[in-house]
């Protein structure tokens, strides 16, 4: 479980995130949804510790992370698989080298073994022969699930997605989402992601947090999510024409 | 001034995370290994062509400039071998090299900063500036003394090509030249020159590229102040340490 309490942050003055308190879950996917620039990324990269906090907590279970030293985050990092906007594979290592990158840093395994995992996350990501392949080399979708086989190498207890979808087709992006909610509860990790493709809201949004202007605007779940009666969030999940009808489906 | 000591400030504090204790050994070896063949290797062919033609023109351009009886004609190889050992195969091959290498280190950073590469080694736990930084030092203060002395020997051999194939000087005048009141420190200053250059060029535009802050626009960017700074660096601390090794 990771809980956020009265997390603030700002660049230059401009406040970005006001007053954050939120509570992730193991074993669900927790989604932060908003507008492009609510905030969501500097949050997300608030809690892995990316960017440094102006005040406010962040634990995982009941470690303090935002106070620990070098080191120490070093260790919790370990136990953390991120996945990012634009994939963040390294250009220069083929798909294997990828996977096998957080296997060669902080364990030490053998090659056979570490073939292994990497093989059994690959396969569990639905890659196949394309081990040697450079990441130039992959379509935006195989991209995607080959960060997220290298941020399960290490069998993390924490995952995190920004913007799992962007660039991505309906059916691969739902086939990510699947992905996504399936390695969560099997493995029980706490994932956050962060989206605001309502697709992935309605798959597998099991607690949902809205961030509007860098404060939380609405919490709850995929059902309650169609009926609530908060305008901003209303605003930004009916934008669309579809998204309009299905309102007036919904409250029909 | 203020902004100049900031990134002074900066730069320092990216070398103590770059010269921090290296997480596994091996992989540092495997990626310095990389970065030898990469920053190195393949900066043997531009070296040995810009030597060739740097010993050619110093060669013509001393033998026209000293054409006197008074002058025996063996100075004109001695004058060759000088030029090049002291200033044109440290110097001068370093300019070129901040320009080859220098910017495609700070791109190369600068990319990865961009693309959240960076950002992905440190989710990882993993010392970025150190994983990324520090195999490129090791592998250009190896390897760049290799390139002085290779410049030195092609430079020399252009000298001789140049001198012999237009008159100027006989193949014998132009041997006993490069032989005659020949200093071995000057090899010495040469590679220590080499040396700090290389640390230059390397620390510096892997500096540029770490911190930018953008898209492929500031990458650009980027690279262009990588070259432009090792450059001036470079000619800085020639000046210094010609002052500090030679006086």
């Amino acid at each position: 479980m990771i809980t956020v309490k009265h997390l603030e942050k700002s660049f230059n003055g401009h406040v970005v995130l006001n007053d954050i308190s939120i509570i992730f879950e193991t074993g669900k996917t927790n989604l932060i949804i908003g507008r492009s620039g609510s905030g969501k990324t500097v949050l997300l990269k608030s809690i892995v510790g990316l960017h440094e906090i102006d005040s406010g907590e962040i634990w995982f279970e009941d470690i303090l992370f935002n106070k620990l030293d070098f080191k120490e985050k070093k260790k919790i990092r370990q136990e953390m698989g991120m996945l990012f906007q634009g994939s963040a594979l390294f250009d220069s290592l083929t798909v294997e080298q990828n996977v096998r990158f957080p296997l060669d840093m902080f364990t030490d395994q053998t090659l056979e073994e570490k073939n292994e995992r990497v093989n059994f996350c690959l396969q569990r990501v639905n890659i196949t022969n394309a081990n040697n392949l450079f990441p130039s080399e992959l379509s935006g979708g195989m991209k995607k699930r080959v960060a997220i086989a290298r941020a399960i190498s290490l069998k993390p207890k924490y995952l995190f997605c920004d913007e799992p979808n962007s660039g991505l087709d309906p059916p691969n992006a739902i086939l990510i989402d699947a992905l996504i909610k399936e390695i969560t509860e099997e493995y029980l990790i706490t994932t956050i992601v962060n989206t605001h493709d309502m697709n992935s809201v309605i798959e597998i949004g099991t607690n949902i947090v809205f961030i509007n202007e860098g404060k939380i605007c609405w919490e709850g779940n995929k059902n309650e999510i169609l009926h609530s009666d908060n305008e901003v969030l209303n605003d930004f999940i009916f934008a669309n024409a579809l998204a309009k009808q299905l309102k007036m489906h919904v409250r029909k | 001034m203020i902004k100049f000591l900031t990134q002074f400030g900066r730069y320092f504090l990216l070398l103590k995370k770059v010269f921090s204790r290296p997480e596994k050994p091996y992989v540092y070896y495997k990626q310095t290994m990389h970065e030898l063949l990469y920053l190195g290797f393949y900066s043997v062919g531009i070296t040995a062509i810009i030597s060739f033609f740097m010993g050619a023109v110093i060669t013509l351009q001393t033998a026209y400039n000293t054409e006197n009886p008074i002058y025996p004609t063996y100075l004109i190889g001695l004058g060759c071998r000088d030029s090049i050992i002291l200033e044109f195969s440290s110097t001068i091959t370093a300019l070129i090299l901040a320009g080859k290498v220098g910017s495609s280190i700070a791109s190369e950073i600068g990319t990865m900063r961009v693309t959240e590469q960076i950002d992905a080694l440190e989710m990882m736990g993993v010392n970025s500036a150190s994983y990324l930084i520090l195999p490129k030092i090791i592998a250009t203060l190896l390897f760049f003394p290799i390139l002085t002395l290779l410049s030195i020997c092609i430079g020399i051999l252009g000298g001789w090509a140049a001198g012999t194939s237009a008159g100027v000087i006989t193949s014998a005048n132009f041997i006993y030249g490069i032989q005659y009141a020949f200093i071995p420190y000057y090899i010495v200053y040469s590679l220590t020159k080499m040396l700090v250059f290389a640390f230059i060029i390397t620390s510096v535009s892997s500096f540029q590229g770490y911190y930018v802050d953008g898209g492929s626009l500031e990458v650009g960017r980027a690279s262009t102040k990588a070259v432009v700074f090792s450059s001036v660096m470079i000619l800085l601390f020639n000046v210094v340490l010609t002052q500090l090794l030679l006086s």
